[in-house]
């Protein structure tokens, strides 16, 4: 088994590399996700959160899932870091620039402690939901013209729901941002 | 010869590949070799227009001013990138002492990556995609998103309050922009059929009546669409009229006002790829991709039409650059929501409504009117409050 890997090395690497490329991304996912929330620099931390956007982007190409991938990057990095970064700059300015980590005092070892609680009753909800006992489906390489014909055909009721729902967000979102007329 | 010549680029690779592949070079390599060769050439083809684009862009900016622009360095100026080239990499490195060292140094970086990505999915002639995807228009924004992550980084990093400022700005307008742009390019994507750009450019193939080419910008629907891609891409580039964010006589330079050397260099670079970048997608989306313009044409190498029409279209923009000044802010935004946004709706409408009645004259009128009327609309009710009139002065004559 090992004398076949190093074989495949010498003769095909790229065919080893990128097999294990796609941990890449995933591995960079992890780092910047917990970069992210250890970070005390809100701005460091809202750019690796835009980093492990991207891998995340990146991870879904790379299993295959193109179209999720781009429009993760789009949607993503294009328009929710952003808006994020826009909220940090505008609202606590004293905040912004403190160095280091969240390292000290008790706050880690009770945060360890919730994150760790909530872990054990996500992963106990995963395991005895049923959808955990069903088998996994054979992945499939969707095309994205398949990919639209599902979401106009099949699924059209809830793609104009949501485009109902997103709209009377915008238009919320405007009237309170409307300055008020009266005096 | 004709065939020879179209297919040179390919047959050259392909002759040198297997020409290597006679002395026993492992297969990998060649794999290697053959994707880097692409690459290669792409980033050498496009880096060279930007320095034909820096040394031509001054020339027309001159001669549209009535002077002569540079005409030291070379015949006609020509060399003067050189120059450039050699003053931006001898100059100083300042980075502020309070800058965000690391931020600071990743920006210009940031900025080169996805506007050299973007060159990936442009069909650059018959059969000439580097990277063809079946979802490309959508990799070509997705990517193009890492660009407003560069301009936070830049403006935020620099500790400078014009930076941020400038950063601001330009990350609102590319949001704003990003909007009518994209739905825009959905449009031909939508009569299409398909988001690979290749399919969108076989889509715009062949003649009416013998010499009319049908590609999208011919169509009120493509016009329409395609005039909404343009301002898009001014805007998205950061080009005048829309090149606020670095306004000099308000915000020093905006984002790049703490960058200097060759990091300025970078950006600079970045900044032009990307516009190349995006006036080869208008090309490929709305004027016919490598599609020769007349039938007899046709004898001309179909890579040399696509990068004479990415050169026109870039003249254009220098063009605009030359004729327009520069917008405020507040009328920026309100004309990308308040216009932009509610005409690119209207380009889609008729689009869909052209495709439905047939393609025929009667869907040519459909779709004119289901564009004109908005327009008109529209247009009256945003040009009404800046009617002009004579203007009194209240101390003077």
């Amino acid at each position: 088994m090992m004398c076949e890997f190093l074989k495949t090395c010498c003769t095909d690497p790229m065919k080893i590399i990128g097999e294990w490329l796609v941990l890449l991304p995933a591995i960079v996912l992890l780092l910047a996700a917990a970069a992210s929330v250890v970070m005390r620099n809100l701005i460091h931390a809202a750019l690796c959160l835009t980093l492990s956007f991207i891998a995340l982007g990146i991870v879904f190409i790379a299993l295959g899932a193109e179209f999720v991938g781009f429009v993760q990057l789009l949607v993503y990095v294009g328009a929710v870091a952003m808006i994020l970064v826009f909220a940090i700059l505008l609202t606590r300015p004293e905040q912004l620039t403190k160095s280091g980590t969240l390292f000290s005092g008790l706050g880690p070892a009770g945060g360890a402690l919730a994150g760790f609680a909530s872990l054990v009753v996500l992963l106990a909800f995963i395991f005895t939901s049923p959808v955990a006992k069903k088998p996994l489906p054979a992945p499939v390489s969707a095309p994205v013209a398949a990919i639209g014909e599902a979401l106009m055909g099949d699924y059209v009721v809830a793609l104009l729901l949501i485009g109902v729902l997103l709209t009377a967000a915008l238009v919320g979102a405007a009237v309170l941002a409307m300055e008020d007329k009266k005096p | 010869m004709i065939t020879l010549l179209e297919r040179a680029p390919i047959e050259i690779k392909t002759w040198f590949l297997n020409l290597l592949g006679s002395f026993g070079v492992p297969e990998w390599i060649l794999a290697v070799l053959s994707a880097g060769i692409i690459i290669g050439t792409i980033i050498g083809v496009f880096l060279g227009l930007f320095a034909l684009m820096s040394v031509m862009e001054r020339k027309i900016l001159a001669r549209a001013q009535n002077r002569y622009g540079p005409n030291r360095v070379g015949p006609f100026g020509l060399f003067q990138p050189v120059a450039d080239g050699i003053k931006m990499i001898t100059k100083e490195d300042l980075v502020p002492r309070t800058a965000d060292k690391i931020v600071h140094f990743l920006a210009p970086v940031t900025m080169m990556i996805p506007a050299l990505m973007v060159l990936a999915i442009l069909p650059y002639g018959r059969d000439m995609v580097p990277a063809e995807l079946d979802s490309g228009i959508l990799y070509f924004f997705a990517v193009g998103a890492g660009t407003e992550v560069a301009v936070f980084m830049a403006g935020w990093s620099s500790n400078n309050k014009y930076s941020v400022l400038g950063a601001m700005r330009a990350i609102a307008q590319m949001i704003s922009y990003e909007l009518p742009l994209v739905i825009s390019a959905i449009v031909t994507a939508m009569i299409a059929g398909s988001l690979s750009p290749s399919a969108i450019v076989a889509a715009q193939g062949g003649f009416a009546l013998g010499f009319v080419p049908q590609w999208f910008a011919l169509t009120p629907w493509g016009f329409a669409a395609g005039l909404i891609f343009y301002i898009g891409a001014l805007a998205e580039s950061n080009r005048s009229p829309f090149d606020l964010p670095e306004g000099e006589s308000e915000l020093v330079a905006g984002h790049l006002t703490e960058y200097s050397g060759f990091k300025y260099a970078t950006f600079f670079m970045a900044e032009y790829v990307g516009m190349f970048a995006v006036c080869g997608l208008f090309v490929t989306l709305f004027l016919g991709g490598w599609q020769a313009p007349l039938p007899f044409l046709e004898i001309i190498p179909s890579w040399c039409w696509f990068i004479g029409k990415i050169c026109f279209v870039a003249f254009t923009m220098v063009w605009v650059r030359a004729t327009l000044p520069r917008l405020r802010i507040d009328h920026m935004l309100g004309f990308a929501w308040k216009f932009l946004l509610p005409m690119s709706f209207a380009a889609f409408l008729s689009a869909a409504c052209w495709h439905y009645a047939g393609r025929g004259p009667l869907a040519w009128l459909l779709s004119l009117a289901i564009v004109g009327i908005p327009y008109l609309i529209l247009g009256t009710s945003f040009t009404k409050r800046f009617a002009v009139s004579r203007r009194t002065y209240r101390f003077s004559e």
